[in-house]
């Protein structure tokens, strides 16, 4: 099997993208059969403006809807996610694991190396999108769904084409500087701020042209789906992945490998240079090493800085003028929303600050933001320290591993009410800075309420760390639990199905607190499922054996 | 420090699935003893240390340290034991003060003199993060969070790993050192000449049992030999492999090694009836050879693999 540096780079990866297909696969199947069930005659009604806001064509009927909803977001974020992810551990990833000294020591150029694992990773992406359009055509076949003037294959090669883009980004950087963490960062910053940017910016009257200069347009821009592919778009995306690979290539040629190494903080300078060094000392030494909680909350302060920063400005201060300047044009075609179709993007009447507020922050944007956050500590918490081998020597200290469990689940909470309420504090003065009619109260409310889901997908992720040892099970069984539920949750809201309830989204957004204020109950029975979650933490790591090798 | 037994186990067995990787293990390591825990990777030595740590728990049998249950009270052992893990990972991004200052915060009451005293003694860099240390130095700082606190058991995992003779010499010492103020060491390694020069007793442990349990001294005291001889002619091995106690008879031409074990006359009656005797040296057998002995045993009984049988195979 692992016959080259191509047949262990596919090896490598195959697994974590079966998965994602075969799951948007089975999410599109679901998607189908409820939205057959649901009267869409009100949507012939749809101004082009809400087309251009969601992609969701004129003749909108239960394929279009499905394929946008599943494929056009939830799809593309996922495959491009994992393009992201595999073109920056494929370089970049040997070196910080320090295993790019033995494979460099076979006679094997780095052209070669890098050509190989850049084969596999266009093998790896280009059948993952075919196994999705295979889903695509198959789904409403089997369901008898029309798809008459629809392009599945057009949206897929573009789908294909804006995958491999963030794909060759993301190795590309990881070429160049040898850090899979830049690497990776820099290709979800793009994907994140790309699929943001052509939202928001397709709103704006007179910026229209602004979305241009982010990738996501050439995916969404052309609307494959109705026009069948643009070639000048697609021709625009492999002909840049080319130029990144080629980019990559110099870069990797030319540069001094890194051996397993670490890298050096601002905090780092500071503690090195004489002059600052008793400052240095004073904010990193003694205190980030006090407790385990402190040391948890020390390892990832970076990722909460960042989070609840782009939280506060981005999503925060920044929706207040915008929501101000794009006022009017909401209000044009609000008339024209369907409630229901609106619900599978959190829900709200757009015409409403409270309801835009629900769409473009607190829908999806926040939830995503706090487990991010919640997920990567709880994660990272028991399983991360296994699979690093440094738990054998922690617990040599006289800690109980109950109280370890508890330091580390204790920053966990602590860190997503930060998010919590840098999410509030921005969106608070945005509101105030725009003078939108937002009543503060509820949005408290509400950011208390999102930053229970955060909780409770980090105490799941607890849990299985606790239980497995494994940070990937850790990692991809909340998300994956989330995805699923989110899903369930947007379109048990259509047909007001009583299974919705079984979904936490359900109690976060389903009385509209923006609205109408603390819906106590949900807060309720989200506080019980993360507090149950967090108990079953502590017996579940008092039974696991600790691992000893990733 | 303490008159308790240091570490006790009893039918310690641990199976993962079908694998048994430790078999009814039986032992005691003494008050103010070293005591050396031998055998070749995969032989249980760390899935051994690993049980009585409570990182992992036995299939069957139980474990103590100082008297207290390895599972209930592993707490409170904790702050009696100083551990070094095999294979050493610790956090890259700190420092090894920061390191230490970590676990000394976990665990209260550490002297910084006495740190700074074993840095001093074994050059250990703890300004530089732990990452960028090379593994030898890494190692120094796990060498020192295992001594810190002054434990009444060290507990170490091959911890000459990576370290220069040097400082393995200095490293050593500082065993004996803690050993003669009361404190007791269960020290697991592959490197014979290290266990020989710190241990008071060994235990030999081999596909997760234990086979031999002995002091060193006795070790030694077999009798066993190494003899090298050179004859007036082309010697033939067969005649050597036929005197009684020799063993691993090697033969180059003229010039013959070989490990005894009983009286030299009978020796040397056998080669001066075939040979012209030219020159003869010997010298004690090393626990190296006693070791590879043993093993060679439990081969020819049929009670192992024939794997890692041959003589290099236990380096």
């Amino acid at each position: 099997m692992l016959t080259s540096v191509f047949t262990k780079s596919v090896r490598d990866r195959w697994r974590g993208l079966t998965i994602a297909v075969v799951s948007l696969a089975a999410l599109l199947y679901f998607g189908m059969v409820v939205y057959q069930d649901i009267d869409l005659s009100i949507y012939t009604d749809l101004g082009p403006a809400f087309e251009s806001l969601i992609g969701i064509g004129a003749d909108a009927d239960a394929a279009s809807l499905a394929y946008n909803a599943i494929y056009g977001s939830y799809g593309a974020i996922i495959m491009a996610g994992l393009a992201v992810a595999m073109g920056a551990g494929y370089i970049a990833g040997e070196e910080r694991k320090g295993t790019v000294g033995v494979l460099l020591a076979n006679p094997r150029s780095r052209t070669q190396v890098l050509v190989a694992k850049a084969a596999a990773m266009v093998l790896l992406l280009v059948l993952g999108c075919l196994g999705l359009w295979a889903a695509g055509v198959a789904t409403p076949a089997v369901l008898d769904v029309s798809t008459s003037g629809m392009d599945v294959t057009a949206f897929l090669v573009h789908l294909t084409a804006m995958t491999l883009f963030f794909g060759f980004l993301a190795l590309a950087v990881g070429s160049w500087s040898g850090k899979s963490g830049v690497a990776a960062g820099v290709g979800a910053g793009v994907l994140a701020l790309s699929f943001f940017a052509v939202g928001i910016l397709q709103m704006i009257e007179g910026w229209e042209g602004l979305a241009k200069l982010f990738p996501w347009y050439y995916f969404a821009g052309s609307d494959p789906l109705l026009n069948g592919i643009a070639w000048g778009h697609i021709a625009l995306l492999i002909g840049t992945s080319a130029l990144l690979f080629v980019v990559a290539l110099v870069g990797y040629n030319r540069r001094d490998l890194r051996s397993r190494s670490t890298g050096v903080s601002l905090l780092d300078q500071l503690r090195s240079n004489p002059v600052t060094a008793t400052l240095g000392e004073r904010l990193a030494g003694s205190a980030r090493v006090s407790s385990i909680a402190m040391k948890t909350a020390s390892e990832h302060q970076g990722l909460l800085f960042v989070v609840s920063a782009l939280m506060f400005l981005v999503m925060g201060l920044m929706m207040g003028p915008i929501y101000t300047s794009i006022e009017g044009s909401m209000a044009s075609f609000s008339d024209a929303l369907p409630e229901q179709l609106v619900a599978l993007f959190g829900g709200g009447d757009l015409s409403t600050p409270a309801g835009f507020y629900q769409i473009e922050t607190f829908g999806m944007v926040a939830p995503i933001a706090l487990m991010v956050v919640t997920i990567t500590i709880a994660a990272k918490a028991l399983a991360g320290e296994e699979e690093n081998r440094t738990m054998g020597l922690l617990l040599a200290n006289p800690v109980s591993r109950r109280t370890v469990v508890g330091q580390k689940a204790i920053t966990m909470v602590a860190f997503g009410g930060v998010v919590g309420f840098a999410i509030y504090a921005g969106t608070a003065l945005g509101v105030l800075i725009g003078g939108v009619d937002l009543n503060l109260v509820n949005l408290a409310a509400t950011c208390v309420l999102v930053t229970l889901i955060g909780l409770l997908f980090g105490a799941l992720s607890l849990v299985v760390g606790a239980a497995t040892g494994r940070v990937a099970l850790a990692i991809f069984i909340p998300v994956g639990a989330a995805l699923l539920l989110h899903t369930m949750n947007a379109l048990a809201s259509l047909s007001d199905a009583w299974w919705g309830a079984l979904s936490p989204f359900h109690y976060y957004l389903g009385n509209e607190p923006l609205d109408n204020g603390m819906d106590w109950g949900g807060a309720a029975v989200l506080t019980v499922l993360t507090v149950v979650l967090l108990a079953l933490a502590f017996p579940a790591f008092d039974r696991a054996e600790v691992r000893e090798h990733a | 420090m303490t008159d308790q037994i240091a570490l006790h186990t009893e039918g310690l067995t641990k199976h993962y699935g079908d694998v048994k990787a430790l078999v009814d293990l039986d032992l005691d390591v003494r008050p103010g003893e070293v005591f050396g825990f031998l055998g070749p990777n995969g032989a249980g030595k760390t899935t051994t240390i690993r049980t009585v740590m409570d990182e992992i728990r036995p299939t069957a049998g139980r474990a103590s340290i100082l008297g207290m249950d390895c599972h209930a009270q592993s707490v409170q052992i904790r702050r009696r034991i100083g551990y070094l893990p095999s294979d050493l990972a610790l956090y890259p991004n700190l420092t090894g003060k920061d390191t230490l200052t970590y676990f000394a915060n976990l665990r209260g009451g550490v002297d910084w003199a006495y740190v700074s005293e074993l840095a001093d003694r074994l050059g250990a860099q703890l300004d530089k993060k732990v990452g960028d240390l090379s593994s030898g130095n890494r190692q120094k700082v796990g060498v020192i969070a295992a001594f810190m606190n002054c434990p009444d058991l060290l507990i170490m995992d091959e911890p000459s790993n990576g370290l220069d003779p040097l400082v393995q010499r200095e490293f050593q010492t500082m065993m004996r050192e803690v050993v003669g103020a009361g404190a007791s060491v269960f020290l697991s390694s592959h490197t014979l000449s290290e266990v020989q020069r710190v241990a008071d007793r060994v235990g030999i442990i081999r596909h997760g049992k234990l086979i031999a349990l002995e002091t060193v001294a006795s070790l030694r005291s077999k009798g066993m030999r190494k003899v090298e001889l050179e004859v007036g002619s082309p010697a033939d091995a067969a005649l050597f492999e036929a005197v009684p106690g020799a063993r691993e008879v090697v033969v180059e031409d003229t010039r013959v090694q070989l490990s005894f074990e009983g009286s030299m006359e009978t020796l040397l009656k056998a080669v001066a009836g075939t040979y012209e005797l030219v020159d003869i040296s010997t010298q004690d057998a090393d626990l190296e050879e006693v070791f590879l002995t043993y093993y060679h045993d439990d081969v020819v009984n049929g009670r192992g693999e024939s794997d890692s049988v041959t003589s290099g195979g236990a380096r």
